[in-house]
């Protein structure tokens, strides 16, 4: 059980916020921490280091916890009723009302209870933990919990930081050390800290006790990748930024020390803000229920009310053996006779309570447990040989929402490809370097009509063949590049590559077996290449990269050259590029800058240049093969306008306010006039197997958008590569800023908005005559318009036209605001797969968010609720688990609908030939154990085996995935159909059954109400047992061990039960009451008539609905699984043939 | 700046990391490869039954020709039952207080008296049951039912409490009533008896009339009558102080309530057959009183068969039932026959996924 809970808190906690709002701190001031002096902090009332993590504590469990339970709609009702039954006017006994309400509830409450318990061990076990703390001048060890905001501590090697902390100085003379993060962002490469120069010093106890200085940074929050603040000492302000700040969580990593000061403690540090509770996602179906439930809550009121003013009007005081003119104090002496139809309504709702199944989400939060622990995570065919990984489901409530998806929104880079990014062609200097495909293996890749794996070509390897790189052309290979045409350009662009990056190298190696921590694989792969062109990063300390050169001039001389790296401004994806300024050892200031192509060209000296324009046709050529490619830039820099700026820089850099921003602003003042050097073109694989998962997806009637930040020729060619999602035969509309050159806003929005209307128009005829096969290609800067509010309902109206839609060049917010827009307006079900943190907002506006397992991290698996190797798992999560998963859980709460309903009419039923009166027809226990016992096993034989077809049909024929699309399981109709039989059959049951009640049986005698009961008790019990196999297409010995063993218990139940005597009972007690009807023949007529005349109507109707008017389920079912049980061979092959015909 | 790390001296890059991937086991949870396991991978055998025409026609006719017979056979034995149903709610009020029935059956002073004879029709074997039926009579009503003490019927006055659960009547004149409750109250108080031709007298056998666990379990072999029927208004038949609840079986088949508002209950049995074209004179004591609220009175006297009572109702449920099935089934047989099935390929929606509408 454990693991499911578990991961279910873990998505809670993990969410990661990635907006960064910093506008906090300047409203709210900020957040001082007075170093070295604990007391001195008293005022400020920091909260202390230990951490509880508990829902719950001993006093606020029974209150807190019973409070989260009658969040649920029918434990209020289930307590309404409980109360209800307290009273004098209840017509069943009020324990057996408590008794399912306090069996569910106490399921409920062991499970968080249990939960609880091992977060409060958990939360011990890390509070008393041990920390050295400097008291005086010795290191004094303490636990975790004793900790307090302004202490100095020191960390060793792989422990773990107890709180938020300021880097003050390392075991390294340059204050670096080395954390990892893994339990924030569960990425596994370790990242660098750097202390401020000015503390390295304080690395002893008896430096350290004589730190002073003061902490002026933001107040928590729970934004991992911010942080604002400043140190002031000695009257000198510091900026501090998250180079200097270690979180709790983290660990020290390759350093053997360092020594910090505690800045946010406790609950007040960033990974327990982030362990806020995120509300659940709660599957449509779920939220059907409810309103299944108020149905039923409205069908309970109705019958209580028929049957309190029918109570009004008869009771009447001629009926003189009710003797009604003598009060009693119960319901029917009540006065006025108004007050006698309100309690009977009171008292029929005691009595009608079994028509609110109590134990509906018990079972099915234990059914989708088991769904998701024992299915889903288990399926060996989503487990992934390389990564050692099957998929996992890190929340159980949306398994059924699998079944029902509509549309998917995939991130391309690492979702659909492999994310392994090779360096493959360049363009230098206007001059295109690197073999491209042949026109054989392009016509292979893209012409066919099937997409299948086999035939898309992936670039073969060539000579030089590394990873990352792929790359082979003589004219640069081994120095070659001197020769050619523009040597300084080519020298500067390996510069470029070799510098301009964040990469770090493992340990000295040599250059064959070196290995690089990166970010993001595309910057490997830009490495890599340098090195292969005689550019070899080999190290990096905190100021500078050092590069092993091949000279310009000798070949062969090798020299080590270091740069001094002045500045860094960081790729950011609303930024696009990447820059960093460096000294030569010449002294020379150069700016190199890599980044999309945009982002460069609006910034370039002459974006108009020869280089410039053979370039943008480079770019254009490269993007068309489906290759990613960045632009590479430079730009020497002055001495004094540099010093200049980066005063500036520094500013920004210690604001206190909306630092990015600024950051971002004063970056733009030096990112400019750059000169073109060329462009690279990576290429990124498909990943195995994706174009046939798309092509199946496709089948099965799901909508695929895909939204990428890539340019639109690679977008579109990816488009034609997996799987068709364009293709010769389709139209496409594109909508692109691009097309209209350099426009002004407005004249774009205009743009935009002619092409939606024009589209729209043209679309309607285009529809009548071909059929919906249109793709539609939009940009992300006419996306924005798009989404205003004034369009995005014609967009939406265009795209619901369009076959599949592929969005480009968009930002992570965006992504999350047409996932939203499909979301809210579509009002269909969907689903967003990625594998970055840029797909973490999309993953969490979407209804489902799956996460793919890549080389990107882990904060698109914390942000999901389901995480899969690959992206053609998605075949098998959607439509094996998720198709069954949605079938199950319908057939289980229509047959609770039908169970609960028959029940509960049978006694309808006799309140009308019981003057009225809340009379039981079935005594109490019968009908409080109804649900929990005689009942409950056949619902889990449906929700864990049912099968309508079999996992493999169900990937064979993924038209089977519109039973979920169309709801066909859990329409209303189908809902009416149940409501319809089962009123139909509560009176058959009970007509038959009360028929025995009249005629003289074995010597003479008589049966009583409570033998009628007990019959019609009986038969409900078998009909609606039997039920389950009819109609049903699968049955397993579990099927049938679920039916028995609840006759068993039914039957071992009557047995003890009847003979336990009990004086307390009011009415005439059941006492002995089995003996009596078994004895006579017409108790067992009845009992077998009943339940086959009942069951025969429902046959019927299945029957007749499966052999004329078949689902498409059903034909298949029939067709592919039995052809031998059928005469007709023919269909059988008819049907081969039409799964194998290509779409 | 001088050193202070004493293992490395001189390298600042030494502290950068080894292969991090040795030194770090990833702390993320790594599924290893799950055992192959047929409930796991959803592999369980079972099996596929279809609901193929053929097989509903089968099973169909199976429940036609395995109900038809069960039905005719209980219709049989339901009309080789000899019932004689005598209703006499009106016929026993003299003419002349017809206008005002329920004066005439609340005044004491007139006798009940009331005889009848009936004609047997056919031979009736014995045992013959003799039953009463009342009609609009609601024993089933909350009210009544509730009205009554389990506790008190099996053993007394215990300790001398009243029980609330007998309301209205659980005193009178401030004392305990035993048996106390409104069906006790309201105990059925006509009377019968049977003579042939007039002058031969039948004997009523009114012992074991009570189911025996009723009798054993339920009502006390000790507990008297007790202050019963002493209050001012008179419910219906007094009963014998002297003869313990247990062997009170009118008493013990009136509180079996019954499960309708018409029933019958069993009133004693007639041990000797009875010819065809005999005549019986019932002596009716017509003590009861349905008239205020209008419900009918019958004497009914019945033989039994193997299956119990007259009851035509059981074997038509059976026929009916089977005839359906049967119908049904050959429904299913002609259409099956005339409409096409649309068991193929060809009707399977969505054939093709880009031309389906959405």
């Amino acid at each position: 059980m454990d693991s499911i809970w578990e991961s279910k808190e873990r998505s809670l906690k993990r969410r990661i916020r990635l907006d960064r709002s910093s506008e906090e701190l300047g409203q709210q001031g900020y957040r001082r921490v007075i170093c070295n002096d604990p007391q001195a902090n008293a005022p400020f009332n920091y909260r202390g280091n230990s951490i509880s993590t508990t829902k719950y504590n001993l006093f606020t469990f029974l209150p807190k916890g019973l409070f989260e339970q009658f969040r649920r709609v029918a434990n209020v009702y289930f307590l309404f009723v409980a109360i209800l039954s307290l009273a004098p006017f209840s017509a069943v006994q009020s324990v057996t009302n408590i008794f399912p309400l306090v069996l569910v509830l106490s399921i409920s409450l062991s499970k968080e209870a249990f939960e609880d318990w091992r977060r409060f061990k958990n939360d011990r076990k890390i509070n008393s933990s041990f920390v050295e703390v400097l008291e005086g001048d010795t290191w004094v060890q303490t636990t975790w919990s004793k900790l307090v905001v302004g202490s100095i501590v020191k960390i060793k090697s792989k422990e773990y930081f107890p709180a938020d902390m300021l880097l003050l100085s390392s075991s390294n003379d340059e204050g670096l050390c080395y954390i990892e993060t893994s339990n924030l962002d569960g990425e596994s490469n370790l990242k660098t800290r750097r202390a401020l120069e000015n503390t390295w010093k304080y690395a002893t106890p008896y430096e350290a006790r004589n730190f002073r200085g003061e902490i002026h940074c933001e107040h928590p929050n729970d934004l991992l990748y911010t942080f604002t603040g400043n140190l002031v000492m000695d009257e000198e302000t510091f900026p501090i930024s998250t180079e200097q700040i270690l979180l709790r969580g983290c660990s020290l990593q390759n350093t053997s020390w360092i020594i910090g000061i505690v800045t946010f403690t406790g609950h007040e540090t960033k990974v327990m803000m982030n362990a806020l509770n995120v509300p659940s996602k709660r599957s449509r179906l779920d939220k059907k229920i409810d309103i299944l439930i108020y149905f039923l809550f409205g069908m309970l009121f109705v019958m209580s009310m028929i049957g309190g003013i029918s109570c009004v009007l008869f009771i009447n005081p001629q009926l003189w053996y009710l003797e009604l003119q003598i009060d009693t104090g119960d319901i029917f002496s009540a006065s006025p006779k108004a007050m006698v139809g309100v309690l009977m309504t009171l008292s029929l709702i005691t009595l009608y309570n079994t028509i609110i199944p109590v134990s509906l989400y018990v079972s099915i939060e234990i059914i989708k447990f088991f769904q998701s622990t024992q299915f889903i995570n288990k399926d060996l065919n989503m487990y992934h040989e390389e990564t050692n990984m099957g998929a996992q489901a890190r929340t159980s409530n949306l398994n059924d929402e699998l079944g029902q998806v509509e549309y998917i929104f995939s991130d391309k880079t690492g979702t659909l490809t492999q994310n392994v990014m090779e360096f493959c062609m360049c363009s230098i200097g206007g001059i295109i370097y690197g073999s491209s495909l042949s026109d054989d293996q392009r016509s292979d890749t893209y012409g066919m009509r099937i997409p299948s794996e086999q035939l898309h070509v992936n670039r073969p390897k060539c000579e030089f063949y590394e990873k990352g790189f792929n790359f082979c052309d003589q004219r640069l290979m081994g120095g070659a590049w001197r020769n050619e045409e523009n040597p300084e350009v080519c020298k500067e662009f390996f510069r470029c590559l070799a510098v301009c990056h964040s990469a770090l190298p493992d340990e000295e190696s040599t250059s064959k077996e070196i290995n690089y921590q990166v970010s993001s694989p595309d910057e490997a792969a830009l490495v890599v290449a340098a090195k292969n062109l005689g550019f070899f990063f080999h190290r990096r300390t905190t100021t500078s990269v050092i590069v092993r050169e091949s000279h310009v001039q000798g070949l062969g001389s090798i020299q080590d050259v270091e740069y001094k790296i002045l500045n860094v401004l960081e790729f950011s994806s609303s930024r696009k590029r990447q820059s960093v300024i460096c000294a030569h050892p010449s002294g020379q200031l150069i700016l190199y800058c890599k980044g999309a192509d945009t982002a460069i060209y609006q910034r370039l000296e002459d974006n108009k240049s020869p280089i410039a324009v053979a370039t943008w046709n480079h770019l254009r050529k490269f993007a068309s093969e489906g290759l990613r490619t960045l632009c590479v830039a430079y730009r020497f820099l002055d001495f004094s306008m540099y010093q200049s700026w980066n005063a500036m820089f520094q500013e920004a850099r210690s604001s206190l306010t909306d630092r990015e921003q600024r950051i971002h602003q004063v970056a733009e003042l030096i990112e400019e006039q750059l000169i073109l050097l060329g462009c690279v073109a990576i290429e990124d694989k498909l990943q195995d197997g994706v174009p046939t998962c798309i092509h199946t997806l496709l089948q099965a009637g799901i909508k695929i958008w895909v939204l990428t930040g890539d340019k639109m020729e690679t977008a579109i060619n990816v488009g034609y590569a997996a799987c068709g999602l364009i293709d010769a035969n389709r139209r496409q509309l594109v909508i692109s800023s691009d097309t209209k050159g350099d426009s002004t806003e407005v004249e774009i929005k205009d743009w935009v908005k002619q092409n939606l209307v024009f589209y729209l128009e043209d679309g309607k005829e285009h529809r009548i005559t071909n059929g919906n096969n249109t793709t539609l290609v939009i940009d992300g800067k006419c996306l924005e318009y798009a989404l205003e509010s004034d369009l995005h309902e014609s967009f939406f109206e265009l795209s619901c036209q369009c076959f599949s839609v592929i969005c480009c060049r968009v930002t992570p917010l965006q992504k999350a605001q047409v996932t939203t827009l499909i979301r809210y307006n579509a009002r269909k079900v969907t689903l967003s797969i990625g594998d970055g943190a840029n797909d973490v907002s999309m993953i969490q506006a979407a209804h489902i968010g799956v996460a793919v397992r890549g080389q990107e991290g882990m904060q698109a698996v914390m942000a999901s609720d389901f995480a899969i190797s690959q992206f053609r798992f998605l075949t098998d999560l959607l439509l094996v688990h998720g198709r069954l998963s949605y079938v199950r859980i319908s057939k289980v709460v229509t047959y609770f609908f039908y169970k609960n309903i028959l029940l509960t009419l049978t006694q309808f039923w006799f309140t009308l030939f019981c003057g009225y009166s809340s009379t039981n027809f079935y005594d109490d226990w019968y009908q409080s154990l109804y649900n929990v016992l005689f009942t409950s096993l056949p619902v889990f034989a449906i929700g864990i085996f049912d099968q309508d077809v079999s996992p493999k049909i169900s990937k064979q024929c993924p038209q089977l995935y519109k039973t979920g699309i169309e709801n066909l399981y859990f329409r209303w109709q189908l809902l009416g159909r149940w409501l319809f039989f089962s009123i139909f059959q509560s009176f058959i049951i009970f007509y038959f059954s009360i028929l025995t009640g009249f005629s003289g049986k074995r010597l003479g005698k008589i049966l009583g109400q409570w033998d009628v009961g007990t019959l019609a008790f009986s038969s409900v019990v078998i009909a609606v047992n039997f039920r389950l196999l009819i109609g049903n297409s699968f049955l397993t010995l579990w099927h049938f061990a679920s039916i028995l063993g609840s006759f068993v218990v039914w039957i071992i139940f009557l047995i003890f039960y009847t003979s336990i005597y009990s004086i307390w009972d009011f009415e005439e007690n059941v006492y002995g009451q089995l003996l009596v009807p078994i004895s006579t023949l017409d108790f067992w007529f009845i009992l077998c008539l009943s339940p086959v005349a009942v069951l025969a109507a429902d046959l019927a109707f299945e029957g007749f609905q499966r052999i004329f008017m078949p689902y498409d389920y059903q034909i298949i079912q029939d067709e592919e699984l039995s052809p031998t049980g059928r005469n007709d061979q023919q269909l059988s092959k008819g049907l081969r043939a039409w799964l194998l015909q290509p779409s | 700046m001088a050193s202070r790390n004493p293992t490395n001296p001189n390298h600042a890059s030494s502290s950068q990391p080894a292969n991090s991937r040795e030194t770090n086991p990833q702390p993320r949870i790594l599924l290893r490869k799950p055992k192959y396991n047929r409930f796991t991978q959803q592999e369980l055998p079972g099996c596929r039954p279809f609901l193929t025409p053929q097989w509903i026609i089968t099973i169909f006719m199976l429940v036609g020709v395995i109900f038809i017979p069960i039905g005719v056979g209980a219709l049989l034995a339901s009309r080789s039952v000899v019932e004689i149903v005598h209703r006499y709610e009106t016929e026993c009020i003299p003419e002349i207080h017809r206008i005002n029935k329920l004066a005439y059956i609340q005044n004491d002073s007139i006798s009940k008296d009331c005889s009848k004879v009936l004609k047997v029709q056919k031979h009736m074997k014995a045992p013959i049951y003799i039953y009463y039926q009342l009609d609009h009579f609601y024993q089933n009503h909350r009210r009544y039912v509730k009205s009554r003490s389990n506790e008190q019927l099996l053993y007394g006055l215990r300790d001398n409490s009243t029980k609330s659960s007998c309301g209205p009547e659980t005193n009178s004149n401030g004392v305990p009533i035993v048996p106390c409750g409104l069906i006790a109250w309201s105990l059925f108080n006509d009377t019968y008896k049977f003579s042939l031709f007039e002058d031969i007298e039948l004997h009523v056998n009114k012992t074991n009339i009570a189911w025996k666990s009723d009798r054993e379990h339920k009502f006390g072999k000790k507990v008297y009558p007790f202050n019963f029927q002493n209050g001012s208004l008179i419910g219906g038949a007094k009963l014998d102080p002297s003869v313990p609840l247990s062997d009170q079986e009118d008493l013990i088949v009136w509180m079996r309530i019954s499960a309708l508002p018409t029933f019958r209950k069993l009133y004693g049995r007639i041990e000797v057959d009875l010819e065809a074209d005999d005549y019986i004179t019932v002596e009716i004591q017509n003590n009861y009183n349905t008239y205020s609220f209008g419900g009918k009175k019958s004497l009914v006297l019945s033989t039994t068969s193997w299956l119990g009572g007259k009851n035509d109702t059981l074997g038509k449920a059976y026929v009916v039932t089977g005839i359906l099935c049967i119908l049904l089934a050959v429904v299913f047989f002609l259409s099956h026959i005339i409409m096409p099935s649309r068991f193929d390929p060809k009707n399977i929606s969505g054939h093709k996924y880009d031309t389906v509408d959405q």
